[in-house]
């Protein structure tokens, strides 16, 4: 066996195997990955995971075709066959103009993303927050038993990227994760929560919080019914308002309004929101969960507001689509992994806090459903922006909880649904894919049910 | 490794000794004495019979040859309709090797060839943007991409689009409704298939959890899993514990007999291994899971079916869907549906989903129809994929919620 290549020597080889065969215009992207995960069960933990991974995605330019490759086979053999298969994979694009491969250096902000010494722990000791979760989640009510899931997960993750025309960096970060699904009893009935949290330091999550949250969830629903299909005014709690906003993320994609699959496509300057909605995205959010000093193409990150008290102002763009829409890039590409290409996507995306308190928010409306859970957000189709959904809810008159819902759907636009807040509260949260929001308050939707 | 019920997995894709080891290492410290560590039985490689084939590699395919098929797609699709505005097409092939060993003496290995071809299209009507999709996919060789399949998949999806974005949006409320076997199997996995996988059974959650024998659906439904099913998408020859595929009948005329298990799951609910453990890849743990599942044919003419039905809905086209296993709650999306007026079908609907529960749907179903049709999927479970195939006949459910707006 050859001597083990570092993370340095690996880039450096891809570099020299790039310039050997002639390739002007090339980006080496090299990521190392230590992560685990613990699943408790019934008080103990269940099942113990521990992954290590490292490649290398290696991209190039040749007559501005691109072509990708990866690889975790770091020996020098091995780039090299990576280099020669990008290559390759060049010769059956199709050209295009607006490539360009990253030439400015790029600075060393401080993020706050990254605890050391996270992965020297025992992996079992770090699980012991998921069995604090599950105990929280009991005692907060005594009709919460069982649990579909608790998990602990953590991740190590170093990045690095370096071109061709020398430009070079990399950086460090840490996440910890813990989630849990308990299930709640009464009178034969069974209802199951959901909540999850995510921070870049264990000492950042609140076990005891997040068991509370999770147990509530499941509580809730107890005693559900069905509803009679009608209009209503909805209230989405910062947590079911991040699972809206992460779908309509892909309507800011500079990629999706290039090619005619966005509703805000042509729309800079007009009002696409409620004035009361301002969307950012901000990359260098302190501590975010998805900050990073560059994106995925290699361009310095920066905050970018998206809409301003409901006015259309920018698109999440890469290098070439902004190329294309003749700015410079706002550093939105996102590479999932090593192995994949970047593709545009938001960081820490969140709607900015309102000035309501979000109780009074509340009681303010004679009628309303608050939304508990939804089902099927995977399939709202950004392209249409429409959105049918499996829900629960509680049914509150003048804020006051009635009784739980069950069996029902939620229907709109999410043009529609940006275009008709109502209210927007004060009590802004991040959840654990890096979106944020407020509580905020719909004007009307459609309610399918009996 | 396992020891008593507990679980420890590591997993990496380095082929270096130093990561291998401090990998190992991590793991390690996580499992306690070693003294229970016990000598493993020498391996006896077995051959398994393979129920898929494939007579064209498709890693001997010349990448120009694929490219050709995506252009091939994208005119076609265009073709269909001015009002087609975009076309993602996307071909994706993955050969999987997979070799499973354990500490009994058991040393297998399969390999899936899975190839396929999507269609994405967008078209634009009045402002109205609508998506179209539509896929051919399977454990086959490249010979199953024909000029003529990949033709029929992009004017599918372009059809589907143009339609969508001239309909009318779907009402909300309760509605009688015709599921064609067209639309594809998301019913059965969603409603049922889930809430049969023996994890969830033993941990009491599910709401099938402790009825075997017990009816739990009309006995016009037989629902089976078949990982044996030739060609389809969650077909292989084992499962990723070396246990052989096998047609499974869980529900048999409405009573239902067996669960979805892995070996942990089947020795602790003394049901016999089904071969259903599955992983996405060498970095997962095995779990319970469907591979090609479908609710078996019945006996009534689909025609007769539809024209059943004063005023309903009639769905076409399933998309994906998501299920609350505890409460059986079930919501899934429908792509291409239809108004049903005196038997007839008439105006296209769009943005429409059905919700219901799965244990009282599969009662209420009243009409099962001769014909079979099968869809494709990736399920999500415990933050794995897998590649699945469903399949139905025609059926009618005499009331159930369809989610869509209100004028």
């Amino acid at each position: 066996m050859t001597r083990r290549l570092s993370s340095d020597e690996v880039v450096d080889r891809a570099l020299s195997s790039l310039r050997a065969a002639g390739i002007r215009d090339g980006e080496v992207f090299l990521r190392e990955a230590l992560s685990g995960s613990v699943d408790t069960k019934d008080g103990a933990i269940d099942s113990v995971l521990s992954r290590g991974e490292r490649g290398v995605g290696v991209g190039v330019l040749d007559g501005q075709r691109a072509g990708f490759a990866h690889t975790s086979d770091l020996t020098a053999s091995g780039i090299d066959a990576c280099v020669d298969q990008a290559r390759r994979m060049a010769t059956v694009t199709e050209p295009d103009q607006d490539l360009r491969i990253a030439t400015e250096p790029l600075d060393a902000p401080e993020l706050d993303i990254y605890a050391a010494g996270l992965e020297e722990r025992p992996l079992a000791e770090r699980g012991v927050l998921a069995l604090e979760v599950e105990r929280a989640a009991r005692a907060f009510d005594a009709r919460i038993g069982r649990f579909r899931r608790t998990t602990y997960s953590d991740a190590e993750v170093t990045t690095t990227l370096a071109t061709t025309h020398g430009v070079r960096a990399a950086y460090r970060e840490t996440s910890v994760g813990v989630m849990t699904s308990p299930v709640a009893s009464q009178d034969g009935e069974r209802q199951i929560g959901y909540h999850g949290e995510g921070a870049r330091r264990p000492s950042d999550l609140d076990a005891r919080q997040v068991g509370a949250r999770a147990a509530r969830r499941a509580v809730e629903k107890l005693g559900a019914r069905p509803f009679p299909t009608r209009k209503l005014p909805v209230v989405l709690d910062p947590w079911m308002s991040m699972s809206l906003l992460g779908a309509i993320a892909p309507l800011f994609s500079a990629d999706n309004v290039l090619k005619g699959r966005s509703l805000f496509a042509d729309r800079i300057g007009e009002r696409v929101a409620s004035e009361r909605i301002t969307i950012v995205d901000d990359a260098r959010r302190r501590g975010g969960l998805r900050s990073a000093p560059f994106d995925g193409e290699g361009i310095a990150t920066a905050p970018r507001t998206l809409v301003e008290r409901g006015v259309l102002r920018g698109y999440l763009t890469n290098t070439k689509t902004a190329r294309r829409l003749g700015t410079a890039s706002g550093a939105n590409a996102r590479r999932a992994s090593y192995a994949s290409p970047s593709r545009i996507g938001p960081s820490n995306l969140y709607v900015e806090a309102g000035v309501d308190e979000p109780d009074a928010m509340v009681r303010r409306l004679d009628r309303a459903l608050a939304v508990t859970s939804l089902l099927n957000l995977h399939t709202i189709d950004p392209v249409s922006g429409e959105f049918s959904l499996g829900a629960t809810g509680i049914y509150l008159e003048k804020g006051a909880p009635v009784h739980p819902v069950q069996g029902i759907t939620i229907a709109g636009n999410l043009t529609h649904l940006l275009s008709s807040v109502i209210g927007v509260g004060t009590d802004l949260v991040f959840g654990p894919s890096g979106v944020g929001s407020p509580t905020l308050v719909v004007a009307e939707l459609s309610i399918g049910g009996t | 490794m396992t020891r008593g019920d507990r679980t420890t997995y590591a997993a990496g894709n380095v082929t270096d000794g130093d990561d291998l080891v401090a990998l190992a290492g991590r793991a390690a410290a996580s499992v306690a004495d070693e003294s229970e560590l016990h000598e493993a039985a020498s391996l006896v490689p077995d051959e398994l019979l393979r129920p898929h084939s494939v007579a064209i590699d498709p890693r001997g395919v010349p990448v120009e040859r694929k490219v050709a098929l995506l252009r091939l797609a994208d005119q076609a699709a265009r073709a269909i309709d001015p009002r087609v505005v975009q076309v993602t097409a996307t071909y994706a092939e993955s050969v999987q090797d997979v070799g499973v060993a354990n500490s009994e003496g058991l040393s297998r290995r399969d390999t899936r060839v899975r190839l396929g071809v999507a269609v994405h299209v967008v078209a634009r009507q009045d402002g109205v943007l609508e998506s179209g999709f539509e896929t051919i996919r399977g454990t086959r060789g490249f010979e199953m991409l024909g000029d003529d399949a990949v033709r029929e998949v992009a004017e599918t999806a372009a059809r589907r689009a143009v339609r969508s974005a001239g309909a009318a949006p779907a009402p909300a409320g309760t509605y009688t409704v015709v599921l064609s076997s067209e639309a594809g199997g998301t019913l059965i996995h969603e409603s049922v298939g889930h809430g049969l996988e023996a994890d969830l059974n033993l941990k009491g959650l599910s709401v099938y959890a402790g009825r075997i024998g017990e009816k739990v659906a009309s006995e016009l439904i037989t629902v089976v899993d078949d990982g044996r099913d030739p060609g389809q998408r969650g077909t292989a020859a084992m499962d990723d514990e070396g246990t052989p595929t096998q047609r499974t009948v869980l529900i048999d005329k409405g009573i239902l007999r067996t669960y979805l298990s892995d070996r942990k799951h089947a020795a602790k609910l003394g049901i016999a291994r089904s071969g259903n453990a599955r992983r996405e890849s060498f970095r997962h743990p095995p779990i319970c899971r469907m591979t090609n599942t479908m609710i078996e044919r019945g006996e009534t003419d689909p025609e007769e079916i539809l024209r059943s039905v004063k005023d309903g809905v009639f769905v076409k086209k399933m998309g994906g869907g998501q299920v609350d296993v505890v409460s059986g709650t079930f919501a899934f999306e429908i792509t291409e549906c239809y108004r049903i007026r005196d038997g007839k079908l008439a105006e296209p609907l769009r943005g429409a989903t059905l919700v219901g529960q799965g244990p009282t749907l599969m009662s209420e179903i009243d009409m099962v129809g001769w014909d079979l049709g099968y869809s494709t999927g990736t399920c999500g479970k415990d933050g794995q994929g897998a590649p699945v195939a469903d399949a139905q006949p025609t059926l009618r459910i005499p009331s159930v919620v369809v989610g869509g707006k209100l004028a």
